[in-house]
């Protein structure tokens, strides 16, 4: 007896996953002092932020509380001793002049207005290498709109790592800032206007200004030379989004390349880890992110974030329309393109180019 | 013509079954005079494959009396000159009654046909009905697949995994892991063998799918408490699957089409009565159903899977038999198209079984087991290839003598090579790459178990199992090993040293002796308590900080840092039977103690780790529970209820402050779900239709909640202190499918239709709760639900 048997399934597909946001009662923690902050061996100003942790998802998220009136101080492995001067609530920021040395290590002291007294760990600067180079790279992302894409600009940093030691890189970047291109010439009147409502009504200026970017969220990058120690590497590290404005005629951006130590690193790739996390089946777990600062008064006390001291390489880079394989869909301005918050008729003072 | 032969064969069958009963007695053996000790044996084989039914119960009724089947199908008795009723059993076959006058000494050959091919009411007994209440195991749980074809599918098909999860005291991390959490263990914890292999990661798509196509295996076998001796390695289970062999008789083959994957098999003898091959294929296509998805990294993903299935079976008589096994599957899935990660398992297996007499029989196994992991990178910038894999070979010998009737002992031993190759970068353009090639140093060990089991009654009322395994481990070089200050953590700033072992240098060498013993103790006929003990050891160690099965964990043998995980199981059950075996119960309560499980210190680094023990912390792990088991066997509705309460804790205590966890303090183990209640029911409407349904509810799993919120370079960031102490939303589910039988005589529609829900009322079960800063919201809590709506399926299965 000879047997087939065929089997048909139909599916009905429907996605299946989905992500959502989900309410939830935390129970309201200590407010834990959190310590923020860079010092580097560019003249600076360079801030330290003192701020209390907040509960999770709370409604008063956006708030952040300030630190205030701390003595806050950097002392240098020679015993020179650096104050700190608040400039705002809980921000404290180093004297004119005050850069990192290369070789020596470095420690934050705090001493609250009640008294209690806190310490970092020595952060020793070490040197770092140089760029020789910054390319670019077109990038398109998917999107949940599956008719958009998002575009975008790779900066891609080749430099030679030193084959004679461990080396541990983070880069960020420096506000950008654009040609901000508006179209003047096409300005109507408002809706509410008494004769002509809605009718053109060209004005002559202005349609170029010079825009620097104000962006609260700071991406960053981060990597160990083990994979790369002794070569000439390049490595992505960082993107920037075609918004339609930026890249209509020439954006400037800058690149800084820091040498942190190898506690740093583990604490800033706890944080990228933490930043990754997708809620998917691979996502590790969550992890408790240990800093750099103790309190003096009391071993057990749990003191947040890190201060990172680091030398630093910065490279500049002016990247043009053309250099775009792919283009966002250009956002038009149809007024005087000073009517942009923040945008002005004179470059930058780091604005090299014409 | 040709498809209603199975009816007339089914007729047949019953009417001549029915006239036996009633008038005729089948006169067995060659009557010489004899009035005592009559040697009646026999053999049952499959009426349709001719396959020997391993396991199936010979009960001769009239002294109660019941033999199990040895591994060629053959049983025997030793009984007087007189007029008896045999019932011969097996799970998923149709019980056969049959009446005999023993008159000398004789053989009886009997089929059994598959009740597939029967309309009538489901049996879902176990191999022997009366097993869980005779023998003195505890805590084994075999299914055929005919049982398991009568649940609701998983996305259309049979699924072993997911099967086996819902049985008492095996539960999953969430609904898209393939691990298993076996009573409180770990998923490394369970060895999943096929045809006697092992199998180190037996999942399609990253666990959606379980990776042996149900098609081609005959049954499976769980062993949770009271382990046989000849197995070890492992520390919580055994997940013994045994494949379907082709038939010695005639070439027979079938196929399906699927929405996402599609599968043909073939099988038949190659020399008719003596060798016989089976050849399955499964493989998918489901790119299309991933590019309809709205999830952007998913939509520009691709992925494929397939798998093979090879067994030739040998018969050389009916006392000796080879079975060569073949099993490979293989995966790829290129996320968001510039990495692609592939896995493979394949597995072959060799073994031979082997009756010598009345007595002696012999099961020989050797076995070759290789799995293969790699992530290619086409980012465009620093592309690289980075591989690892495992090996395993080795064998196994297994001797059983039978001392007389219920007392036999089983002794042999086992070995195997074990080699790992934890990870390989391998740049991929030449000699402009800003990667460099890294190796991780390969690891290398030797296993070996020699083991002593026996079993024995006492009267009706007591029986005895006991045993011991001894297991030794070496774990050999060439290998660098790095030397740490004493008293100081395991980390890159206290190593002092290194020390070069050379090729097979012994490094380090663990051994230890594994005691097993049960007790039965029979109330009356369908009353018995168990107690039993059982110690495991385990060398091989899963190195994961995600909570499920991840084909990016990294296996790692025991080395001088990371000592043997050591089982301590003690375990206590009451098995009830009422109205004739149609109920079976079960209520038993067990203990765990585990040493050296293996904790991951916050942010470790697994991947192209050549240190490992700088990353990892041991702990100590506990489990305990309770496991309530109901089962209708028989009649118009069957199915089973289980309810379990345990708990799976762990603890690590270290003398450094930064690497003790939760403060020192026993904290709940990932898969830790305090209850757990799975209700399956299968019910006949009509001879040609019935519907089943599937519930399960459990306690959500331990998550971490964040302590505070707080921000760094411009990220608002969450403070987690300690693991595991909140949990997400508690777990239920129903699935259902109503099964229609048409007898179309060759219309279209002629067939088995299944039409399936799974999730039926939509529950967003939430796989996970996250924390995060996403743009264009406040940093919140997210949900993420694997199936978070009713998911309808429809099977068309068309047989001629």
């Amino acid at each position: 007896m000879e047997m087939l048997k065929r089997l048909l399934y139909i599916l009905l597909i429907i996605p299946l996953s989905c992500v959502d946001p989900y309410t939830l009662e935390l129970e309201r923690g200590e407010q834990l002092l959190t310590v923020d902050g860079f010092i580097t061996t560019e003249p600076g100003p360079h801030r330290i932020r003192l701020t209390r942790t907040d509960t999770y998802g709370s409604v008063f998220e956006g708030l952040i509380r300030p630190v205030r009136l701390a003595t806050v101080n950097v002392r240098d492995s020679e015993g020179m001793v650096t104050f700190l001067t608040e400039v705002e609530a809980g921000v404290y920021e180093t004297p004119a002049g005050f850069k990192a040395k290369v070789g020596l290590s470095y420690t934050l002291q705090l001493r609250l207005i009640e008294g209690r007294e806190y310490t970092s760990f020595p952060e020793k600067v070490n040197q770092v290498a140089p760029i020789d180079q910054v390319s670019i790279r077109t990038v398109e992302i998917a999107t949940d709109d599956r008719l958009e894409q998002r575009v975008g600009v790779q900066l891609i940093a080749h430099f030679k790592d030193p084959g004679d030691q461990a080396n541990n890189y983070y880069w960020r970047t420096a506000p950008g800032s654009f040609v901000l291109v508006a179209n003047p010439e096409l300005y109507t009147n408002p809706p509410t206007h008494p004769s002509d409502p809605r009718g053109p009504a060209p004005k002559d200026c202005c349609a170029i200004c010079y825009l620097v970017e104000s962006s609260r969220s700071q991406n960053f990058t981060i990597a160990s030379d083990e994979s790369f120690n002794g070569l000439e590497t390049r490595l992505p590290v960082a993107f920037i989004e075609d918004n339609g404005l930026r890249f209509k005629d020439t954006y400037r951006a800058e690149i800084q390349q820091m040498g942190i130590s190898q506690e740093a690193f583990r604490f800033l790739r706890l944080i990228e880890q933490q930043l990754s996390i997708t809620g998917s089946v691979f996502d590790q777990p969550p992890a408790n992110i240990r800093g750099n600062i103790i309190s003096l008064d009391n071993p057990d006390e749990t003191v947040l974030g890190y201060f990172i001291a680091a030398d630093v390489a910065t490279s500049e880079l002016y990247i043009e329309s053309d250099d775009l394989d792919i283009k966002a869909t250009p956002r038009i301005i149809p007024d005087d393109c000073r009517t942009v918050p923040g945008a002005t008729l004179s470059p930058p003072s780091n604005w090299l180019r014409n | 013509m040709k498809k209603l032969l199975p009816i007339f064969i089914l007729f047949q069958l019953l009417l001549t079954t029915h006239l036996q009963a009633q008038e005729k007695r089948v006169v067995v053996g060659r009557d010489i005079g004899s009035m005592k000790n009559l040697n009646i044996s026999g053999r049952i084989i499959d009426e349709i494959t001719g396959d020997a039914l391993v396991g199936a119960t010979v009960t001769v009724r009239e002294l109660n009396k019941t033999e199990v089947t040895s591994t060629n199908g053959t049983f025997s008795f030793v009984l007087d000159r007189a007029e008896y009723i045999l019932e011969f059993r097996y799970i998923g076959y149709e019980t056969v009654t049959y009446p005999i006058v023993a008159v000398g000494d004789g053989r009886i050959n009997l089929t059994m046909i598959q009740e597939d091919f029967t309309l009538d009411d489901v049996v879902i007994f176990g191999r022997d009905p009366e097993k869980n209440i005779r023998s003195t195991e505890m805590g084994a749980i075999s299914i055929s697949m005919n049982t398991l074809k009568e649940l609701p599918p998983f996305l259309g098909e049979v699924d072993i995994i997911r099967s086996v999860a819902t049985l008492p005291g095996v539960s999953q991390v969430g609904e898209a892991s393939s691990g298993l959490n076996v009573r409180g263990g770990g998923a490394d914890q369970n060895l999943i063998t096929f045809a006697g292999a092992p199998v180190y990661n037996p999942s399609h798509l990253f666990g959606l799918f379980t990776a042996f196509n149900p098609d081609v295996v005959n049954d499976f076998t769980l062993y949770k408490a009271q382990i046989p001796t000849k197995f070890g390695g492992r520390g919580s289970s055994i997940l013994d699957i045994t494949p379907k062999s082709g038939s010695l008789t005639k070439w027979g083959g079938d196929m399906m089409v699927g929405t996402v994957s599609g599968k043909a098999s073939i099988n038949g003898p190659i020399v008719k009565d003596v060798v016989s091959a089976q050849l399955s294929f499964r493989g998918s296509y489901i790119n299309w159903l991933l590019n309809s998805l709205n999830n952007p990294e998913l939509r520009t993903s691709q992925a494929n899977f397939n798998d093979i299935n090879g067994i030739l079976y040998g018969e050389i008589n009916e006392n000796h038999n080879l079975t060569y096994s073949f099993y490979r599957s293989y995966d790829d899935f290129a996320l968001a198209s510039d990495t692609t990660i592939s896995w493979t398992n394949q597995s072959q297996s060799l073994r031979y079984l082997g009756q010598f007499g009345e007595k002696l029989s012999v099961d020989l196994i050797g076995f070759h087991t290789l799995y293969d992991f790699s992530i290619f990178n086409q980012s465009g910038i620093n592309n690289f290839d980075l591989n690892s894999g495992i090996i395993d070979t080795g064998g196994r010998l297994s001797l059983t003598y039978q001392l007389g009737e219920n007392n036999r002992i089983n002794f042999g031993g086992d070995t195997k090579r074990l080699t790992i190759q934890p990870g390989e970068l391998i740049p991929s353009e030449n000699g402009e790459s800003g990667v460099l090639p890294q190796k991780v140093q390969n690891e290398y060990a030797m296993e070996s178990g020699f083991f002593f089991q026996h079993e024995f009654e006492l009267g009706e009322k007591l029986g005895f199992s006991y045993g011991v395994r001894y297991d030794t481990y070496t774990y050999y070089g060439p290998r660098t090993v790095r030397q740490y200050a004493e008293n100081l953590p395991l980390n890159a700033s206290n190593v002092i040293g290194e020390r070069t072992y050379s090729d097979g240098e012994a490094i380090q060498t663990y051994d230890g002796w594994g005691p097993r013993a049960s007790i039965r103790y029979s109330i009356d006929k369908n009353t018995s308590i168990k107690a039993g003990y059982n110690k495991m050891y385990q060398f091989i160690h899963l190195i994961s900080n995600t909570a499920t099965i991840a084909p990016t964990d990294v296996w790692k043998l025991s080395d001088q840092f990371l000592r043997p995980q050591i089982v301590d199981q003690y375990s206590l059950g009451i098995y009830k039977n009422f109205k004739g075996n149609i109920f079976e119960s079960s209520v038993e309560v067990y203990y765990k103690d585990i040493q050296n499980v293996v904790e991951y210190k916050d942010g470790a680094r697994l991947l192209l780790q050549n240190h490992l023990e700088t990353e990892i912390i041991p702990g100590e792990g506990q489990a305990y529970g309770v496991e309530v088991y109901v089962k209708k066997n028989l009649g118009r509705a069957t199915g089973w209820a289980s309810y379990t309460y345990s708990r799976a804790l762990r603890r690590v205590i270290t003398p450094f402050e930064e690497e003790i966890i939760n403060d020192g303090n026993w904290f709940p183990a990932n898969f830790d779900k305090p209850h757990d209640l799975t209700l399956i029911g299968n019910y006949k409407i009509s001879s040609f239709t019935s519907l089943s349904a599937t519930f399960s509810y459990s306690t959500g799993r331990p998550v971490t909640f964040p302590e505070a919120k707080f921000d760094f370079a411009g990220n608002s960031l969450a403070f987690f202190r300690n693991r595991n102490l909140q949990r997400i939303p508690d777990f239920h589910r129903l699935d259902l499918s109503l099964n229609f039988k048409f007898q179309g005589d060759g219309k279209f529609y002629d067939g088995d239709w299944t039409f399936a829900v799974m999730n039926a009322y939509g529950r967003k079960n939430p796989f996970s709760i996250f924390f995060a800063d996403q743009p264009g919201s406040p940093p919140q809590a997210f949900r993420l639900a694997i199936l978070g709506v009713p998911l309808p399926t429809l099977s068309y299965s068309l047989k001629f």
